[in-house]
Order: structure tokens, then sequence, then C-alpha cells
């Protein structure tokens, strides 16, 4: 006898539809799976034998072939465990196979019976509404994440033979409330790092609102002991929260990478990788875990501090996300493309021995600073719309009153956004740092002194192309923060005056 | 013995004999030359003194190869030109005890001919120049080569290639001294400095190609540019004997030492206040140069110049502020008040080239 069931499996961060098909029939003792699949599912066998024995069925001794369709699609993980189960107890008769043509199956099954959570569950159950499905059986654990997904029945079954229960049309388990545990509870609900924090370096903390508001990548550049890796852990707090849109996009990613939200993720990722990261580890791609921390960060921030440090070649690799927003893996064995859509943060040191611009204190070569120089030039740099210097402050700016608290600078991020997204939406965009040279011509709207100011800005050599529209870009986000629908002369000076060339310009190099 | 047949006045055998022999003892004389003197009273001992000198136990084999010299062994550089002191276009300031019998030249030994019927000034000082000392010798490279003048240096970091550039930026030209022979590629920062060079003013050296630059060879550089030079200014110089090699030798010929003051906090600048105390000239800019070479035309006004004279109220504040030291944003607004105006000031202070940014993205007055 035949039967069907629905489940699905995870290359990366897709999903595919996986049609698990049981024929039992008299013939020797023997039970195969065909249909690629890798060990994990192939040790499904002892799983499910056990599985269904404790769960006081009866194990059929006969000639057992289960097929994954579409055959040609390797299918990994133990998430294929439930439906292979269900499957064969409805192909031995021990269960009607009506409702196994609407509910999907997802769950891993342990020896004693009970049904195991997987990794991925938000993105199975998206995919199961998709494909037109009504319901999707899966553990407690993870039964919230897949009731973020509307229009989906999701009965949740504690044990194999719950499952049954709901397939033949009983009543599914009770969810219970998750297990409170105070310490992870607080970790998750701790404010991130408010900007009142910050002491002085009133310049970076404005540049660090503008980059917030207009989604502008940025440089942070100083002496050490200035603040930089404080003010970029503070940058999330400045961030409108996600959309809702946003929010399923983030939360299946960590679904699927093994971290399990208990609830819609709300807060942007804010990944902060060490220098010694590999290209692999970056990008994506690699053995197992084919995705990167720039598809962690994707709606986020990523913030690399010691840029200088960073290996080349991983961060030529950045160019592709940078500009597209996503990433493209292709190997030998898998090609995919991920959504990575972030702000990007650096910091960096001003030269090597880090003490530049202090007067004796720097001890470094025009040959070092050179080669600083150097590495932080390039296609990266390229992309970076703002740097603002940091400076080491006098002792006694540690008294003084913050320039502004995460609260504020927050409110006036949002008004800036929601004048660009009504300026933007035409085009297709949010957010000035997306704009390229046709939308930038289009909306910049500069008066009439701008004009001059930038006509000057070309004859004295001092801005590429390239430079140009960064720093028109960056003077159409402090615009959108004063609240002025025209581009003056004091925004683009704030512009000019934060423009990375003027930072990293090779003035003594000659 | 071969000439050159291409060359239009070649050097001399002899002379050419001689900058090979200093290759060759390129080493030894390194070993000797920590201290400036002992160098220069080496260098003016005459080719079979200089072998006894310091050739030691190869001394032999080496004459013989002395004796045996055939010029076409010296590698020839691409558009590299010799002259020497047989020569009726020699710079008649290097005919005088000490100074090289010959030189390579690129950019053709007449333009050099040409450079030094002008008055020539040396500007020269630490190769680790700060803000301020780099500001101030473009400054002066720049004011002086619009005047008229020839700019002479070296060709090390620091002050030497900004006064360079400086004279380049005013359409004029100057003459560097290198430190080593003139096929010995320059380092990559410094490469367009040397083509622009090459193609308005010259890059000069006594060495023959092939010849890499030593310790002694630059401290020998500064000495030709101190023989050539009627005034040698010093920008910026710490205490350090080789920030001051080349006002020493420069007063040990009777040449004008002239010093640009600095901060007496400041390390980079102990040199040059020392030579004040010691009784340089003080020089706040180029017209003081042009009064020590007893020119009477004011200094030729650049670009710059002419727009600091028509400049608002409001942004002569902020430039004198930036003067004074408040060189960041933060130190500016905080004593102003409005984030916008003072941006704005400052940004336009700098599309006009009255301010540059410096180490850290600082502001720094353009002099």
């Amino acid at each position: 006898m035949l039967a069907r069931a629905h489940t699905f499996t995870i290359e990366g961060l897709h999903t595919r539809h996986v049609t698990v098909e049981v024929d039992v029939r008299p013939g020797l003792p023997a039970f195969t799976i065909v249909g690629l699949a890798d060990a994990a599912v192939r040790e499904a066998r002892e799983r499910v034998r056990t599985a269904i024995l404790n769960s006081g069925f009866e194990f059929p001794g006969r000639r057992i072939t289960a097929n994954l369709a579409p055959g040609d699609v390797p299918k990994a993980g133990p998430g294929l465990d439930l439906a292979l189960g269900c499957a064969l107890l409805a192909a031995s008769g021990q269960l009607p196979s009506e409702r196994l043509d609407t509910h999907a199956l997802f769950g891993e099954l342990a020896l004693s019976g009970e049904l195991r959570a997987c990794d991925g569950t938000l993105a199975v159950a998206q995919a199961a509404r998709e494909r037109g499905l009504t319901a999707l059986v899966v553990a407690p654990a993870r039964a919230r994440e897949a009731r973020l997904v509307e229009g989906l029945e999701v009965p949740v079954a504690e044990r194999l033979s719950s499952a049954v229960r709901v397939l033949s049309g009983g009543s599914a388990d009770r969810l219970r409330e998750p297990v409170s545990r105070p310490l992870l509870a607080a970790g998750r609900q701790a404010p991130p790092p408010d900007l009142a924090d910050v002491r002085g370096q009133h310049h970076a903390v404005r540049a660090l609102v503008i980059a917030a508001a207009g989604g502008h990548n940025s440089l942070l550049s100083g002496p050490p002991g200035t603040g930089k890796t404080m003010l970029a852990q503070r940058l999330p707090s400045i961030l409108p929260l996600l959309s809702d849109e946003e929010a399923i996009e983030v939360t299946r990613i960590r679904s699927i990478l093994g971290s399990a939200p208990l609830e819609l993720v709300r807060r942007r990722p804010f990944r902060a990788p060490h220098h010694s990261i590999t290209t692999a580890g970056l990008i994506g791609g690699g053995q197992r875990r084919s995705v990167g921390e720039v598809v962690l960060a994707h709606n986020g921030v990523l913030f690399l501090d010691e840029l200088s440090e960073f290996a080349r070649s991983t961060l030529d690799a950045l160019r592709q996300p940078l500009e597209e927003g996503r990433v493209a893996i292709a190997r030998a064995r898998h090609a995919a493309v991920y959504p990575a859509r972030f702000m990007l943060v650096a910091a960096t040191n001003p030269c090597p021995c880090g003490h530049a611009g202090q007067g004796d204190r720097c001890g470094c070569t025009e040959t070092e600073l050179a080669r600083h120089r150097r590495r932080l030039s390039g296609p990266l740099v390229d992309r970076i719309d703002l740097l603002p210097p940091l400076v080491r402050e006098a002792p006694d700016t540690l008294g003084e009153t913050p320039l502004t608290c995460s609260r504020g600078a927050l409110e006036r991020v949002i008004e800036a956004r929601e004048r660009q997204a009504a300026r933007l939406g035409v085009e297709g965009i949010a957010l000035n740092a997306h704009m390229d040279a046709s939308v930038l011509r289009r909306h910049i709207r500069l008066d009439a002194r701008c004009d001059s100011m930038m006509a000057s800005a070309r004859e004295q050599g001092l801005l590429s192309v390239r430079g140009q529209h960064r720093v028109l870009r960056v003077a159409r986000t402090i615009a959108d923060l004063n609240g002025s629908d025209r581009v003056r002369s004091q925004d683009l000076g704030g512009a000019l005056a934060l423009r990375p060339e003027a930072t990293l310009g090779g003035r003594r190099a000659a | 013995m071969s000439r050159r047949a291409d060359d239009p006045e070649p050097a001399c055998e002899d002379c050419l004999r001689r900058s090979w022999l200093l290759a060759r003892l390129s080493v030894g004389l390194d070993y000797r030359c920590i201290d400036v003197t002992r160098l220069m009273e080496l260098l003016v001992l005459d080719d079979e003194r200089l072998m006894h000198a310091l050739a030691g136990r190869r001394r032999a084999t080496l004459r013989s190869d002395y004796l045996r010299f055939d010029s076409a062994e010296i590698p020839r550089g691409d558009g590299v030109g010799t002259v020497c002191r047989h020569d009726a276009g020699y710079p008649s300031a290097l005919r005088s005890c000490g100074a090289p019998p010959m030189l390579y030249v690129l950019g053709g030994p007449g333009r050099l001919g040409e450079l030094l019927r002008r008055p020539a000034v040396a500007v020269v000082g630490s190769h680790k120049a700060s803000d301020y000392g780099a500001e101030m010798a473009r400054s002066l490279g720049r004011g002086l080569s619009a005047s008229g003048v020839t700019i002479v240096s070296g060709l090390s970091d620091g002050i030497a290639v900004a006064a360079q550039s400086g004279a380049l930026e005013a359409g004029g030209a100057g003459l560097a001294l290198a430190g080593g022979g003139l096929d010995v590629g320059p380092p990559a920062r410094r490469r367009s400095l040397v083509e622009r060079l090459t193609r308005s003013g010259c890059v000069a050296s006594e060495l023959p190609c092939g010849c890499e630059g030593r310790r002694w060879s630059s401290a020998a550089a500064e000495r030709i540019v101190a023989h050539l030079a009627k005034v040698t200014v010093v920008v910026e110089a710490s205490d350090s004997a080789p920030d001051l090699a080349s006002a020493a030798i420069a007063r040990s010929l009777g040449r004008t030492v002239a010093a640009v003051p600095g901060r007496v906090t400041s390390r980079s600048s102990r040199g040059t206040n020392a030579l004040l105390m010691d009784g340089a000239r003080l020089v706040r800019g180029a017209q003081d140069v042009l009064e020590l070479l007893h020119i009477d035309s004011p200094a030729v006004s650049v670009g710059e110049a002419v727009a600091r004279a028509r400049l608002e109220p409001r942004l002569v504040e902020v430039l004198e502020q930036v003067g004074e030291g408040r060189d960041t944003a933060d130190k500016l607004i905080d004593r102003t008040g409005d984030v916008g105006e003072v941006l704005l000031a400052l940004s336009e202070l700098e599309l006009l080239g009255l301010l540059t940014r410096g180490e850290g993205g600082r502001y720094v007055p353009r002099p």
C-alpha cells in the first residue's frame, strides 16, 4: 500500500518542498530510503523504527520503500523524520491518509517517540502557506515561531502519537507558556546602550545621527580610546525598529541559523565580526553553514572594528553586498543568493601607531603612513559616505552634558526617514544612501549658493565624481534632518566637512 | 677610451671615474658618515687619498679596477644627462672645494644651467614634518617660485617634498638633489613628483645610475643643496643631527642660514628655534626670504592671497580661530555655537584654499 506526506528541507536560506512516498508490500523485511538523502536522513530509519515501536504502533515486518521526491534535490537534516514516520503508518493502515494531503509535517523523532523541533521552522511555515497547505504540525518548542505566519494552522504535537491524533482529526496538544528564564529574558529586553553615555565628540555623534537617518555607510577614525567602538555600539539605539516585512526576514534568518527566537525580532541586528574573519565567514560559502555575517546583518548594522587589519580580499568581497544589497554565492556544490542589505560602520586608527594628529606623539614614518592609507583605500572606502574624525578630548569633557540621548536622536531619525520615504517612494527606495546618480539628480534640490560651492569644489580638485555624489547624498540627509525641503549651503557645508577624502586624502604624499 | 656619442656635451672621463669611485666606496662611506663633518672631510679628498682612506684590504683590486676604468661600464638611465666641471655650463657655485665635480641630471643639463641663473634658495628640514611645517614649506615654495626664485632641496619626505610641490603648484620649477642613482626608482608616493620635476624642473645626483641611496649619500646631497643656494631656509627641524645637517654645512660654507620659528613646546621645532637663538635670520614667509636675497619686488601674490584680501568677516573670524589652535569642528562649535554656520565656514575656507586638512582630519591654515 502507498502513502504520501508533505514536508520541507532547507538549503542555505531557502526551503524546498519534499513529498515523502512510502510503499509497504510483502517481501523480505527491509527499510530502504531513496532520493538523495544525506547522512542525517538515512539515519532516520533507525529513529523512525524505534519511535514507532515506542509509541505503541506496529512496525510492519515487510518490504518498505521510502522515496523522497523530487529525486534531484539533496535533502538534509532530521526534519523529515515526522513525515517519514506518518507516511509509513498511513501506508501500513494505522493512520487515515486524507489529512496527509493538507498538513505539512516537520520535526525530528526521538527514540522515545517524542517530537523534537528543528531549525528553520519559520521558513518552513512560510513555504507551507505558499504551497497552499492548511496546517503545519510542529513540536512545541518552535511552534510560536511558526504561528507568526498568518493563514496557517499550527497544531502542536509533543509526540508521534499526538501527531497521529491530529492527523486522524483529533485535538492538538496545548502549547504551554515558555519556561521563564529570568536571566535570558532580561538580556533580551535590556535596552541597547544609549548615546547619552557619550561625553564630548559632538561632531562624531552628529555624524552618527546623519548616518542613521540616511542609511549611510561610515568610517570612524581616531586615536585609540576616543570612543570609536563605543559610538558604533550605540548606532542600533538610534535606528527605527524593523518594519513587519523586515522583521519577518530577520526572524526567518535567525530561525534557520539556529538561534530560536520566541517572537518576532524587532530590533535591528548588530554584527561585529573580529578582524581575523575569513571571506567565507563574512560572505558565506564554506562546508556546512553557508551563510555569512553579511546575511546575519541584513536590515541591520555590520560593524568592522580595526578596518585596516581585515584581509584585503575579505574586504573586497563586501563590494557586491554593499552595492546590490544581496550576496550571490556560487560554489562547486551549491549556488544561492541571499539578502544582505546592511549599514556598514567601520572604525580605524588614523595611522599604524594610532597617534597621528597629536603633535609629536605619532612616531610613524612616511612609508608606514603610506602603507596604512593604501590598506584603507580601494573599493570598500569608495562606498563610504561619511568619515567623522574623532580626536582625543580634554579630560574635563567627562563632566560635560552629553549632546543628545538616543530617544531624542531616534525621533529626529524617524522624522528624517519619513521625509525620505515620502520623496523617494516613487523611485522604489527608502533611504538617501541608496540614491544612484540619476535619482540623485532628480531629488537633490540644491539652492543657488550650493551650486557655486560644488563648482568650486570641482575646480579645486577636492572631489572626484563619485565623491561629489557622496557629498550630495549626505547633504540631502542633513537637509532632511533639519526639516528643510531644499539643500541649503549649511547642509552642504556639513557634508563637505565630513567627506572621507578630507581625512584619508594623501595630502602628505604630495 | 670611448666617449658617449649621443650626449651633447658629456662629462669627461675623470669626472665620471670619480662618481664611479664614490659608488664603489658607498658602503665604506656609509660606515664612516655618522658624523657630517667627518663625511665632508672625506669628500674633499682626491681619488687616490679617498681609496687609501676607505678601501682597506681591497685597495689593490680597487686600484687596478680604477686604472682600467671605462665609462661605458656605467649604466645609462633613461633621459639622464651628465655635466662636469670641465664644461663651461657647470654651475659656478659647484666649482668650490668640496663640491662634486659632476652631476647626473634628469631634465637636461641645459635646464639646470637655466634654473641656476636665477637666485636659488634651499628649503630644507626634517624628513617627518608636522602639518604646520609641511604647509609652511609648501607656501615658501609657492611664494618664492612665483617670484622667480629657484627652489633647491633634497628629495626626501617631509619639508623637501612639500617645498618642491609648492613650487610646482605656483607653476614654477625647482631643482631636487637625489641621494642615489637617478634610475633607482623613487618610492611610489614620490613618483609623480619626480615626473613633474623632470618635465619642468630638474632632478640631479652626483652618483651614477644603479647606485642605491644610503645615509651618507642623502647627507652628501644636502651638501650640494647648501653649495647651490645663496640662502638656506630651515623650515622645521628637531634637534637631531640629520635634521640640522644642511644648516651646519651651509654655515660652514658661509652661506646665509634662515629659519622658520615654531612652537617652543614642540619637539619638531627645537632645531629651528635653536638656530634662531644662534643668530639665524628669522623667516615668516616668502617676503622675508626675498628681502634676504635683496630682491625688492613684493612677493607675487598667488590666488589664495587675493581671496584672503576679500574675505567676509565671519570667515576671517573662523580662520583666525583655527590659526590659534582650535583646529577641530568641536572646538570651534563650542566657541561659536551654530553648528551649520561653523561647518559651512570651514568648508568654504577649504574651498577657497585657505584651510586644508592635516593628520586625523584636523584643519590646518595655509599660510
